[in-house]
C-alpha cells in the first residue's frame, strides 16, 4: 500500500539521557527515522531532553523541542503542533512509556493523534507478563513455567510440576539478594522460605531454570500486509543467565544446526505475526544445548540495542524501514538503501562474522560488584567484523580500550587455579580472559565447558587463539630472525600470516616474539602480509552496494565498488 | 581501493565505545565533522567501532570503516585510502591519543598540531606556558614520590587535589585534607613513579567555569561560557551547569576571554579547545562588593579537543561549533566564515545542563559526588529564567520531588553552618524535616524543628528503615571525614537508590533544587518552545 497521505505531521519521541541499558542506539534509530519520514514528505516534530544527539539537530527534524520527557510537556507540544501521528517505538523504553502515559491520559484521543506503527495493544501484550504468556500458549510457543508465590503452601505447590531445576527470585529485595537455584523440593523450600522473608513484599518468583541454555535472538520485521522477514539472528557467547546487553554476542549464530536455525526463525515469525507488530521487533529465545527444546524468553516490540547491532552487522537499516512501515508502506515497496536495487523484503545475507563485546564501567567503579547477571551493567559496546570468529573477537577486544590487545593481560595470570576456575564459573567482565588463561594452563575444553556452560564451539575458538599465541612464542626467535633473512620460503612466514589472519595485533605478536610493534609491522609488510578490505553489502556480493561500508581482514583480495 | 571521486579525502577518527567520561557527545561531534567536510568538498571517511551510533550509520560518511581505534588498525585504513590526513579533535581522548603515533608515521593531523596537543597535555610544559603568559593557576606541582608529595602539600597547604597525570574523566582524583590521607592515597590508590607523576594542587574552593573556544590561530571565538552550579571538587561531567553564567562579574568574564584568547594563540590552536577555570571564593559574585578586580579566574585544565559541552553550546548559542571548527581546520578563517573573535553575545535563553546517573544498575557504587566522574549521561533544561530552567533540568534528570514533603538531612559537622539556611528554606516551604540526633539538635538550636531518627547501629526504626519505608521524598547527605559515619552514610545513600528517592550530596545542588521548587510553586506556566523559538523569541 502506498504511504498513507493523511499522515502529514509526525511527533517522534527520543529516549532522553544516556543511562545503562539505553545508550546511543536510540539516537541512531531516531535519526534514521527522522530522515526516513522526511524522505516521504512527512513533517517531523521531535522531542528529547538530551541535546547531545544528532536527532535533535535542526537538520534532522522540522521542529525540535528540547524539553523534559513527561506528559506535561509532551501534551503541550501536541496541543501546539497538532501532529497527525506519534512514533513512539524509536525512543527506547522511555519513548514507549511516555506514549502509553499520553494514551492513558487521553491526550492522544483529545488531539486526535494516531499512534503509528505497532499498535498500543500489541505493545502492552508484549510487555505484560501474563498477557504475553497466554498469547504464547495460544499459538503453541513454549514459555518457561513460572509461578509467583506469597506463602509456603504455594511454594511447595510450585515444586510439584516435575520441572527442575527452579530458579528462586525474591521480589523487591535490596540489591537483588536472596535468590538461588533449587534442584529438589528440600532446596526449594529452604531458598524459597528465606526469599519470602527477604522480599519487601513477601513475594517470590519461581521459574524454570534455564541457566546454561543457549541464548539466541532474532531481529524480525513485519508490515501491515503481514509480510515478515528476519533481518538476522544473533547468538550469545555467554549462555542464559547473563543479560544480552552484558553478553558477548556473535552474528550470525555459529553453533546452530540448520534445523535449529529454521525452528527458531519460524517461532520468531509466528510471534511477530501473533502480536501484530508493524515495524521491528526483537525475539529472545533459549535453546537447550542438548535437545531441540526451546523457550520464548522475551520480546521487545520496538527498535532496541539489539536492532542497532543487527543493523550494523547486516547493513539493513531497521529503524529506517520501521519508520516507513509506520506511515503505511509495505516491505516490498521500500528500497534497500545499501544496494539501491533490492527491496526491504529481502533477508540480508552475511558472508562474514560479527562479534560484539560490552564495555563495562568497572575501570571507573573499582568497588562495584563485577558479576554480570540479569541486570545490565555495561555502558556501551564495540563491534568488529572479520572473515571468521577468531579475528573478529580479537579486533573487538582491542576496540574496547581496556589496555588489552589480545587475550592476555587483565592480571588473570596471577590467579591461582582455584581462583581461575571461579572466574570461569561466575561470569564477570574478565571471564573471557580467564578462559584463555585456563587454556594456557592446559585445561581441557570439556572442563571449561563444565564450569561455564559456554558452547564448546566458542571454547575451541578461544583455545585456537591461545595455541597461536604459544606457537608465536615457541617460534619467536625464528620469526624475529626473518627480519634479517627476509626469506619468503621460510616456514615461519606462514605462522606470521596465519597469526594476522587470526586477528593478532602487531603489538601482541611483538610481545610474543620480542620485537617492537613497528618492527613487526615492517616485517610482515616485507612479506606482503597487509590488510585487505571487504564490503558489508547486505547480500553477500549478489548485488552491487551503493553505500560503501568496509572491514579489514588478512584475506586475499580487496573488494572495490564499481 | 574504492573508485575515486576525484575529491580529496580526510579521515575522521571516532570515539569508540560509550563509557563514563566519553559519551555520545563525541559521536555527535564526529558526525558533524563528517558533514562539514563533505560540505567543504572533501570525501569524508570515518573509522569507528561503536555499533550504537549515528557515526557508524552506513550513509553518514562517504566511506565507513568498522575497525578498532589502534595505531595499527587506523594506519591500515590510511594506507589503503591515502587520505590528505586525519582529524583527531572530535573523537574524545581516544582520537587525540592517536595524534602522536599517526604524526610519527608521517600522517598529517588537521587542526591543532601534534606539538600543540602535547604542549597542552604535558603538565610541566603547560605550566611554563601559563607562567610565561602570566595566567594564574592553583599552586601545585607534579611529583614522583610520596616524600615530594608531602613537601608540596605542606608548602601550599591542605586541602589539596591529587590525581595521576594523563587521566580521563578524573579517575583516581581525590581531595585530601590531611597528611595521613595523602600517605594512604599515595600508597594504595595510585602507583607513582618517574614515568607516572602525580599532580598535587591546592584545592581552590570556588566556582568552576568552562569554555570551549574555536581558534584559527589568529582569532579566538568563545561561543559561550558555562558556569558550574556545584563548587569545585565535583567533576565537571557530574555538575549541573548554566549558560549564560549567573554569578560572574564583568571583570572575571573579561579575564576568561583574555586568557582563553592568549592560550589559543600560544598553543597555536586550530579548531576547538576546552578550558576549565576555578573562580575563587565569593569573588565572582555579580552583586558582590569586590569592585572591578574581584578575584581571579585560575586555569585548572585544558583539553586540546572538542569537549562534552560542545553539543550543548552549539544548540544554545546557535553557532554550529563543530562545523566552524572543521572549516577552520581545512583552511577557512573565522573571519571568512563571518565570525569575530571574543565572546559571542549571549542568547536570550537560560540553559541548565544536569547529569544523569545509572546507580540503580550498579550495585555497590557510592553515589556521592566528587572529583571522579560517575554520570552516564546528561540532559538540558531550556527556559527564559534561571529558576525555571533549573526546574526543567531537575525533572528531566530524574530529581522529581514534590513541592512539599519530607526531607531527611544528615549533614557533616563542617557543613552544618552552611546547611542551616537551606534546611530552613525547605522547612518554610512546608517540608517536614528528619535528622540524626546531631543534626536535629543543631537545627533546633537555630529554630528549625526536626524529628530525630536513630543511627543505623542504634535501635530500630533507624535511618535505613525510614528511607526504605518510602516516607521520605528527598535526602540531603553530605560527606563526613569520619570513616564510621561515612560507612553508615554509604548504606543510606544506597538505600535511597533502591527506593528511588533523590539523594543530594552537595549543598549547592540542594540550593538549586530550592530555586527550582520555587519556580514550580509560582504556578506560572513553563515555557514550551522549539530550540529556534528560544533563540529568536521575537519571531515566535
Amino acid at each position: 500500500m502506498p504511504r498513507d497521505p493523511s499522515i502529514k505531521r509526525v511527533l517522534v519521541i527520543g529516549s532522553g539521557p544516556i543511562i545503562i541499558g539505553q545508550a546511543a542506539e536510540f539516537d541512531y534509530a531516531g535519526t534514521q527515522a527522522c530522515r526516513s519520514l522526511r524522505e516521504e514528505g512527512v513533517e517531523v516534530i521531535l522531542i528529547n531532553s538530551n541535546p547531545a544527539t544528532i536527532m535533535t539537530d535542526l537538520e534532522m527534524a522540522d521542529r525540535v523541542y528540547i524539553e523534559p520527557l513527561n506528559v506535561e510537556f509532551a501534551a503541550r507540544i501536541i496541543e501546539r503542533e497538532r501532529p497527525d501521528g506519534l512514533l513512539a517505538t524509536l525512543g527506547g523504553q522511555t519513548g514507549l512509556n511516555l506514549a502509553t502515559q499520553l494514551a492513558d491520559a487521553g491526550v492522544l484521543e483529545r488531539f486526535n493523534v494516531r499512534l503509528l506503527g505497532t499498535p498500543l495493544a500489541s505493545i502492552q501484550m508484549a510487555e505484560d507478563r501474563e498477557e504475553f504468556r497466554s498469547l504464547m500458549r495460544r499459538i503453541g510457543e513454549p514459555v518457561p513455567e513460572s509461578w509467583i508465590v506469597e506463602d509456603t503452601d504455594a511454594l511447595a505447590e510450585s515444586g510439584t510440576h516435575g520441572v527442575w531445576p527452579l530458579i528462586v527470585r525474591p521480589a523487591y529485595t535490596l540489591g537483588g539478594t536472596g535468590g538461588g537455584i533449587a534442584h529438589n523440593m528440600e532446596q526449594l523450600m529452604e531458598i524459597g522460605s528465606r526469599g519470602l522473608k527477604l522480599s519487601m513484599r513477601g513475594q517470590v518468583m519461581i521459574e524454570r531454570c534455564l541457566l546454561g541454555w543457549k541464548e539466541i535472538e532474532y531481529e524480525v520485521m513485519r508490515d501491515a500486509n503481514d509480510t515478515c522477514i528476519t533481518v538476522c539472528n544473533m547468538e550469545n557467547f555467554d549462555p542464559m543467565g547473563v543479560h544480552t546487553g552484558d553478553s558477548i554476542v556473535v552474528a550470525p549464530s555459529q553453533t546452530l544446526s540448520d534445523k535449529e536455525y529454521q525452528m527458531l526463525r519460524t517461532a520468531s515469525l509466528n510471534i511477530i505475526r501473533s502480536l501484530g507488530i508493524e515495524g521491528g521487533c526483537n525475539v529472545q529465545l533459549a535453546l537447550s544445548p542438548d535437545s531441540f527444546d526451546y523457550f520464548v524468553i522475551e520480546v521487545n516490540p520496538r527498535v532496541s540495542r539489539s536492532s542497532a547491532l543487527a543493523s550494523k552487522a547486516t547493513g539493513y537499516p531497521i529503524a529506517r524501514v520501521a519508520a516507513k512501515i509506520a506511515v503505511g508502506l509495505y516491505l516490498d515497496e521500500i528500497q534497500n538503501a545499501v544496494t539501491q536495487k533490492t527491496l526491504a523484503c529481502f533477508e540480508p545475507t552475511l558472508d562474514y562474522c560479527v562479534v560484539k563485546i560490552p564495555r563495562w564501567p568497572f575501570d571507573k567503579f573499582t568497588l562495584a560488584d563485577r558479576r554480570i547477571t540479569t541486570q545490565m551493567k555495561a555502558t556501551g559496546e564495540v563491534m568488529a567484523i572479520d572473515r571468521s570468529f577468531e579475528p573478529a573477537l580479537m579486533k573487538a577486544i582491542r576496540s574496547l580500550e581496556i589496555g588489552a590487545y589480545g587475550l592476555s593481560g587483565k592480571h588473570v595470570n596471577a590467579l591461582s587455579d582455584v581462583q581461575l576456575e571461579e572466574r570461569i564459573s561466575v561470569a564477570t567482565d574478565e571471564r573471557l580472559f580467564a578462559i584463555a588463561e585456563a587454556f594456557r594452563r592446559g585445561m581441557m575444553v570439556e572442563e571449561v565447558q563444565a564450569l561455564s556452560a559456554i558452547d564448546p564451539w566458542f571454547l575451541h575458538r578461544v583455545r585456537n587463539l591461545v595455541a597461536m599465541e604459544t606457537r608465536l612464542r615457541v617460534h619467536g626467535r625464528a620469526i624475529a630472525a626473518l627480519a634479517d633473512t627476509l626469506d619468503p620460503t621460510a616456514a615461519e612466514v606462514a605462522i606470521l600470516r596465519e597469526a594476522k589472519r587470526m586477528g593478532f595485533a602487531d603489538k601482541q605478536i611483538g610481545e610474543c616474539i620480542g620485537l617492537a610493534e613497528s618492527l613487526v609491522r615492517d616485517l610482515r609488510r616485507a612479506f606482503g602480509i597487509v590488510a585487505t578490505f571487504k564490503m558489508v553489502d547486505t547480500c553477500a556480493a549478489e548485488f552491487e552496494a551503493a553505500t560503501p561500508y568496509y572491514y579489514s581482514c588478512y584475506d586475499e583480495e580487496t573488494e572495490t565498488i564499481a | 581501493m574504492a573508485a575515486s571521486s576525484g575529491k580529496k579525502k580526510i579521515v575522521v577518527i571516532g570515539s569508540g565505545p560509550i563509557r563514563i567520561g566519553q559519551g555520545i557527545e563525541f559521536d555527535y561531534c564526529s558526525v558533524h565533522c563528517v558533514w562539514a567536510l563533505r560540505e567543504a568538498g572533501y570525501e569524508a571517511l570515518i573509522i569507528n567501532n561503536n555499533p550504537e551510533t549515528v557515526s557508524t550509520d552506513f550513509d553518514t560518511s562517504d566511506r565507513l570503516y568498522f575497525e578498532p581505534l589502534t595505531t595499527e588498525d587506523v594506519l591500515n585504513v590510511i594506507e589503503a585510502e591515502q587520505p590528505e590526513g586525519v582529524i583527531v579533535q572530535f573523537g574524545g581522548q581516544t582520537a587525540i591519543n592517536l595524534a602522536r603515533p599517526l604524526h610519527d608515521a608521517g600522517i598529517r593531523i588537521f587542526g591543532s598540531s601534534c606539538e600543540s596537543i602535547d604542549l597542552a597535555e604535558d603538565r610541566d610544559r603547560f605550566e611554563r606556558v601559563l607562567r610565561d603568559l602570566g595566567i594564574p593557576k592553583p599552586a601545585g606541582r607534579a611529583v614522583t614520590s610520596l616524600r615530594a608529595a608531602e613537601e608540596v602539600a605542606e608548602e601550599i597547604g591542605y586541602p589539596v587535589l591529587v590525581r595521576p597525570s594523563y587521566v580521563l574523566g578524573g579517575r583516581a582524583m581525590e581531595i585530601i585534607f590531611a597528611p595521613d590521607e595523602l600517605r594512604s592515597y599515595m600508597q594504595y590508590v595510585v602507583e607513582v613513579s618517574p614515568k607516572a607523576p602525580i599532580l598535587v594542587d591546592k584545592y581552590v574552593l570556588g566556582r568552576e567555569v568552562e569554555v570551549d573556544v574555536i581558534s584559527d590561530g589568529e582569532d579566538c571565538l568563545l561561543p559561550g561560557i558555562m558556569e558550574h552550579i556545584e563548587r569545585a571538587g565535583v567533576h565537571s561531567g557530574d555538575s549541573m551547569a548554566v549558560y549564560p553564567p549567573q554569578t560572574l562579574n564583568r571583570d572575571i568574564i573579561d579575564q576568561i576571554v583574555d586568557t582563553a584568547t592568549a592560550l589559543a594563540r600560544r598553543l597555536e590552536v586550530r579548531g576547538l579547545m576546552n578550558i576549565q577555570y576555578v573562580v575563587e571564593g565569593n569573588a565572582g559574585e555579580k552583586h558582590g562588593s569586590q569592585g572591578l578586580h574581584g578575584g581571579s579566574a585560575q586555569v585548572i585544565e585544558v583539553n586540546p579537543r572538542a569537549s562534552r559541552t560542545v553539543p550543548y553550546l552549539s544548540k544554545i548559542t546557535g553557532i554550529p561549533m563543530v562545523k566552524v571548527a572543521t572549516h577552520v581546520m581545512v583552511g577557512r578563517t573565522l573571519k571568512e566564515q563571518g565570525y569575530k573573535g571574543g565572546l559571542h553575545p549571549s542568547a536570550p535563553l537560560i540553559a541548565v545542563k544536569a547529569p544523569v546517573f545509572s546507580f540503580p544498575k550498579l550495585v555497590g557504587v557510592d553515589i556521592a559526588l566528587g572529583p571522579e566522574m560517575k554520570s552516564t549521561g546528561e540532559i538540558m533544561g531550556l527556559e527564559t529564567d534561571y529558576n525555571r530552567a533549573l526546574y526543567k533540568a531537575m525533572i528531566a534528570s530524574g530529581v522529581d520531588v514534590p513541592t512539599t514533603g519530607t526531607l531527611l538531612a544528615t549533614i557533616a559537622d563542617h557543613d552544618k553552618a552552611e546547611a542551616v539556611d537551606i534546611i530552613r528554606q525547605f522547612s518554610e516551604i512546608g517540608y517536614s524535616i528528619y535528622g540524626t540526633q546531631g543534626t536535629a539538635t543543631y537545627l533546633a538550636a537555630r529554630g528549625i524543628a526536626a524529628k530525630v531518627v536513630h543511627k543505623i547501629h542504634d535501635q530500630t526504626p533507624n535511618l535505613l528503615d525510614l528511607v526504605r519505608s518510602g516516607k521520605v521524598d528527598l535526602l540531603i547527605n553530605t560527606l563526613s571525614p569520619d570513616k564510621r559515619t561515612e560507612r553508615e552514610a554509604l548504606q543510606i545513600r544506597r538505600a535511597s537508590v533502591e527506593v528511588g528517592v533523590p539523594c543530594l550530596t552537595s549543598l549547592d545542588t540542594a540550593r538549586a533544587l530550592l530555586l527550582a521548587l520555587s519556580a514550580r510553586k509560582q504556578g506560572r506556566d513553563f515555557a514550551c518552545d522549539t530550540v529556534d523559538g528560544y533563540l529568536a523569541p521575537a519571531a515566535g
